[in-house]
Parts: C-alpha cells; sequence; structure tokens
C-alpha cells in the first residue's frame, strides 16, 4: 500500500516535470503514432503476399505487434526512465547523488525502479492495447478464457523479464560508472518485433535464453494463438523468476559493491 | 549516564585505487594488467558526540573527512573499526536509522530540477513517513527560519546556488532528523548568504537540540557554528577539542596593529631591543608586530610612552593561518 501510494507520488511528480516541456507532447504522440503506423504497413506488406510465415497468421502476428509495443510502452513508461538515471555520464552515480538514493528509508531497487515516470509512453500503452484487441477479435472464436487467462500470465513474465533484463544490465553501472549498459536491450529489442522462430538457430538461441527479448513477444503471442504447451509455459514462468531473482541479487551486489569503494 | 549519540572506535576505511604510470604504453598494461595500490584513506579514529553538540570536523582536502561522514552516514563500510549513530550501525542502513539522520553536501543536489521545491517536498516528506500535519508544521518553520517563502513555486532549476542550498537545507530537515551531516554547506555561496545559513544552523541546532557535524573549508563556518572542533589529517585524529584552545596552544601570539599620530624614524630600533618581537609586513598604514601573549602587557606599555600613538589594537591571529600552520606541519 505505502509502496502504491509512492509509485502514484513518483507518477504525479514526474508527470508535473514532464509537462513543462509543452513541445513534447505533440513530439511523442507523433512518435507513437509512427512507430505504431511502419509497425502495421510493414505487416499488411508481407502478409499481402503470403497467408502464413513459418506457421504465423496475420492476427498472430499482429498480437505480437501489439505485444511488442505494449512492453515497449511498459518499458519507456516507467522501466527505462527510471533505471537510467542511475547510469550514463549523466547519470546519479556518475554525479555522486547516487549518495541520497542510498540514504533515503526505502527499498533501493523499488526506489531505483519506479521513481521517474513519462507519462507520454502512455501514448504507447494505448495505441498497443488497441492493437491487442483487434487481434484479439480478429483470433475471435478460437478463443477461450483459459487462453486468455495463460496470455495475461505469460504478458506478466514477459514483463517482469524485460524488467529483469533492464535491471541486471543498469546494475553493471556498479562497476562501471560512466557506461550505459541498456542500450545493448534497447538493440536488440528492435528484434522481437517478429517471432522468434523466423531468425537462424543461433540468434533464436541468443533471444530466448541469453538476452531474452525474442522470449518476451513470441511466448505471450503463442499463448494467445493457442499454439504454447503447458511445458514451455511453465519453463518462462519459471525463467522469468529466477531472471528477476538473479538480477536483484546482481543489483544488491552493486549496492555493496558502491558501498565499499565510492569516495 | 546517557549515551553519547554518535560513538566512533578505532575506525579505518582502506581503499583500493587503480595506479598507472603516464604514457600510452602503461595505459595498455594496464589494461591487460592492472596494478593497484591501497590507501588509508582514514586510520584508526576515536570519537564521542553528544546529543545536540555541533562539530567542525577540519582537515585539509583529501584529510579522510567525507570518507569519515559516509561512514557515519551509512554510505560507506568501514574497513575496521566500529561506530554506533543514534543507537545504530550506520552502515546497515536500516530504514529507521535513515529517518533519523540527514546528509546535506554544498557540491551535490537532492532536490528535482525540473520542479518546484515544493513537490519534491511533498515527495520527500512521503518518503519519509512524515505524517501531514507535522509535514506542513516543520515545513512552515523551515521556511520561516530560511525567509524562503518567494522560491517555493519556482522550478530548482531556476534558483540561485544560495536560494537552492536553502531548499537543500529544508530537503534534509523535513522529517527532523536527530543527528545531520553538513559537508561543506556554504561551498561557493557569497558572504551575505553564508552568515545567513549560519544563523539558521545556530538557531535550529539551538531550539531543535540536532547533533551536527559540519566540516568546511571557509573558518568562519566553523568559528561562529562550533564550539568544538575535530582536526584530520592524512586520515589521522590530530586534534579533537575546544577552537579556542587549538588556537592558543598552536598560536602564542598576539598580533598588535599600531598606527603613529606622526611618522616615526626610529621604530625598527626600538623593535630590535625586544628579541621575541617580530616585525609583519605593514596594513593600510598600520605597523604590525606579532609578539608572544605574556609579552603583550609590557610591550604596549612601553609604545603608548614612548611614542604618539594615534590607534592600538591587539588581535589573535586570523584563525586561517593558525589551520595553515597545522596543515604544513602536520600535527598540534
Amino acid at each position: 500500500m505505502r509502496h502504491l501510494k509512492l509509485i502514484a507520488s513518483f507518477f504525479k511528480v514526474s508527470t508535473q516535470a514532464e509537462l513543462a516541456y509543452r513541445s513534447n507532447f505533440f513530439i511523442r504522440l507523433l512518435n507513437s503514432f509512427l512507430s505504431l503506423g511502419t509497425g502495421v504497413l510493414s505487416l499488411v506488406v508481407i502478409f499481402n503476399q503470403v497467408e502464413t510465415i513459418n506457421g504465423w497468421s496475420l492476427p498472430g502476428t499482429l498480437a505480437l505487434l501489439g505485444i511488442y509495443l505494449l512492453l515497449g510502452g511498459l518499458r519507456g513508461l516507467f522501466i527505462s526512465p527510471s533505471l537510467e538515471s542511475v547510469a550514463g555520464m549523466d547519470g546519479e552515480i556518475w554525479q555522486g547523488t547516487f549518495d541520497f538514493t542510498m540514504l533515503r528509508p526505502v527499498d533501493k531497487q523499488f526506489l531505483v525502479s519506479f521513481r521517474n515516470w513519462r507519462i507520454y509512453a502512455l501514448f504507447d500503452v494505448v495505441l498497443a492495447l488497441g492493437v491487442l484487441i483487434y487481434a484479439i477479435i480478429l483470433l475471435g472464436e478460437t478463443l477461450s478464457l483459459g487462453i486468455l487467462l495463460s496470455f495475461l500470465l505469460m504478458l506478466l513474465a514477459s514483463v517482469i523479464l524485460l524488467y529483469s533484463s533492464l535491471l541486471a544490465f543498469s546494475a553493471l553501472v556498479f562497476w562501471n560508472s560512466g557506461f550505459l549498459f541498456t542500450w545493448i536491450i534497447n538493440d536488440l529489442f528492435q528484434l522481437a518485433r517478429y517471432p522468434v522462430g523466423l531468425y537462424p538457430d543461433w540468434l533464436r538461441l541468443i533471444l530466448t535464453w541469453i538476452i531474452p527479448v525474442g522470449l518476451m513477444t513470441t511466448i505471450p503471442a503463442q499463448a494467445l494463438s493457442g499454439t504454447l504447451s503447458p511445458a514451455m509455459m511453465a519453463i518462462t514462468l519459471i525463467f522469468s523468476l529466477a531472471t528477476l531473482a538473479g538480477a536483484s541479487w546482481l543489483f544488491r551486489r552493486g549496492l555493496m559493491k558502491y558501498a565499499s569503494a565510492s569516495s | 549516564m546517557n549515551q553519547p549519540m554518535i560513538q566512533v572506535r578505532n575506525l579505518t576505511k582502506n581503499y583500493t585505487v587503480p595506479e598507472r604510470a603516464p604514457g600510452l604504453g602503461a595505459s595498455i598494461k594496464s589494461l591487460v594488467k592492472p596494478q593497484f595500490r591501497e590507501v588509508e584513506a582514514v586510520k584508526s579514529i576515536h570519537l564521542s558526540i553528544d546529543t545536540g553538540e555541533m562539530v567542525g570536523l577540519i582537515g585539509p582536502n583529501g584529510a579522510g573527512k567525507t570518507t569519515t561522514l559516509k561512514m557515519l552516514s551509512g554510505l560507506l563500510y568501514p574497513t575496521s573499526g566500529e561506530a554506533t549513530v543514534a543507537g545504530f550501525i550506520p552502515w546497515k542502513r536500516q530504514p529507521d536509522y535513515l529517518r533519523r539522520i540527514s546528509m546535506v553536501m554544498g557540491n551535490r543536489s537532492a532536490m528535482n530540477w525540473d520542479i518546484p521545491p515544493l513537490d519534491s517536498f511533498k515527495v520527500l516528506s512521503e518518503i519519509y513517513r512524515v505524517p501531514q500535519q507535522a509535514y506542513q508544521q516543520t515545513l512552515d518553520e523551515l521556511i520561516a527560519l530560511l525567509d524562503m517563502e518567494a522560491l517555493l513555486k519556482k522550478p530548482v532549476r531556476n534558483l540561485s546556488l544560495g536560494e537552492r542550498m536553502k531548499c537543500e537545507l529544508v530537503a534534509g530537515l523535513l522529517y527532523q532528523p536527530d543527528v545531520m551531516f553538513l559537508d561543506e554547506p556554504t561551498l561557493g555561496l557569497d558572504i551575505a548568504m553564508q552568515r545567513r545559513l549560519r544563523t539558521f544552523l545556530k538557531k535550529y541546532n539551538d531550539t531543535h537540540a540536532v547533533t551536527v557535524i559540519l566540516t568546511s573549508h571557509y573558518m568562519a563556518d566553523v568559528t561562529a557554528l562550533c564550539p568544538r572542533v575535530i582536526l584530520i589529517h592524512h586520515g589521522e585524529l590530530i586534534y579533537d577539542g575546544d577552537l579556542d584552545t587549538l588556537a592558543k596552544s598552536l598560536a602564542p601570539f598576539k598580533l598588535i596593529k599600531i598606527q603613529f599620530a606622526s611618522p616615526i624614524d626610529n621604530f625598527s630600533e626600538f623593535i630590535s631591543q625586544f628579541s621575541s618581537v617580530e616585525e609583519l609586513p605593514s596594513e593600510q598604514g598600520h605597523h604590525v608586530l606579532r609578539i608572544p601573549r605574556q609579552e603583550i602587557p609590557q610591550v604596549t606599555a612601553t609604545l603608548l610612552e614612548q611614542f604618539p600613538v594615534a590607534d592600538l589594537t591587539v588581535e589573535d591571529p586570523p584563525i586561517e593561518a593558525v589551520i595553515d600552520q597545522i596543515y604544513e606541519e602536520g600535527s598540534v
């Protein structure tokens, strides 16, 4: 409850800060529509030529695009703005203001993960939900309550995976304070726009298990299409929770490193 | 007997720092096989500070002041030794501990620069779980003391350094901490603003009995606020006591500044009869003499008797000169 209240406060303050720059509103709106437009357009072009790609139909691929946009929206809404304020040359660790974060009587991982919000990313989230709902309507009759629930569960696992990966990469900043490591995820994340099965084997392995951006979109989309096995569902869930535990551990190690070496 | 607010025993901090010879070759070599060196930043310090005390932690750059403050606030693990602050071990950083201390740094800002201070204060009050009524009361008090009503609605980005520092102090005191670590709070401020902040800190300490450790390179901060000073040099505590005693033990001299009603020819000759009196460069038409404390009455009497004196003052040497002497010599 207290954490939710704090999140509400952080959201309010971030929004105030962002609304101070009015032109951002229009630029971000344009940006959201462009990224949706190019995504949908490329699918329309492809599916004008073929019925399915590697077993993926238009509705399934559209659902995947919706998931991709939704994860991107959540990433832009709070995960990246919060985590990235720690790293980089203008980040807290480099500037020395991370000392204040360390001294706040709140869980540090919570504080670092939720304190900055970019309200305009809500456009992306809303548009993504629109695409997802449209895909669900297209899939229509094939959907059951069980499929919808498993989809939501896998979507949650994906959000956890995305957050954990970004947290883990952000935690590396404690070992190299001037450098922003999260760009690795941000760049690779582009590849999650398409089903991971389309990529060559070696890349698929990397995108599934090492930097699991492929897993994040493909698995929930498969769940929605009803093609995901219960075993894979369980593995994904366990994998996402293990990644979260690993990332938190790395972050805590990072804090310990900070507390023994900073000056 | 009451437990001291801050108790420190044998506190030591060593850093491992990378070491590299100059030049490209050495840089490449250090990439493959980095060399490290152990630096003793703080060496076995003992301290005890009571509730409500204001203590000045002084020493030259790199003496270990900030490292000591960081260990006491819980930002750094010590290499060895013990410390308790308000009954807690600082580096465990328990939330209950963090709510009782505050760190204000002159060179780092805890404020969000894009929004007005009032909004930052509100978020802080929630982070520190300050009840609404207590928050409003404390805020009103601090705003009145610092005379900063007009600043509250401007984004921090648009405030001057002095105005921003007032905000940092409010941010640090909103939740009424028992212990305050002030690291160079007046850094870069003009004289008037320095004086205003000092007055504020003094008043706040009088009414709230907050325990303060202050580091500053402006001796005026220390002389105005801290009856007790702790002097650190090369990581070692070399003095802990009151400032006056330190000045007296270090500077057993006083300065006599004298101006004559008419020009004097044989003044240097007169000086030479006292072996312990030294003439320093004159200041604004005043002759300046450095004299051992115990000889002041005799020399002053002789001067007044033999010369047409227009003005005569006896002063302590400036504290900066005294401190500078310790930094140079490395001991008290």
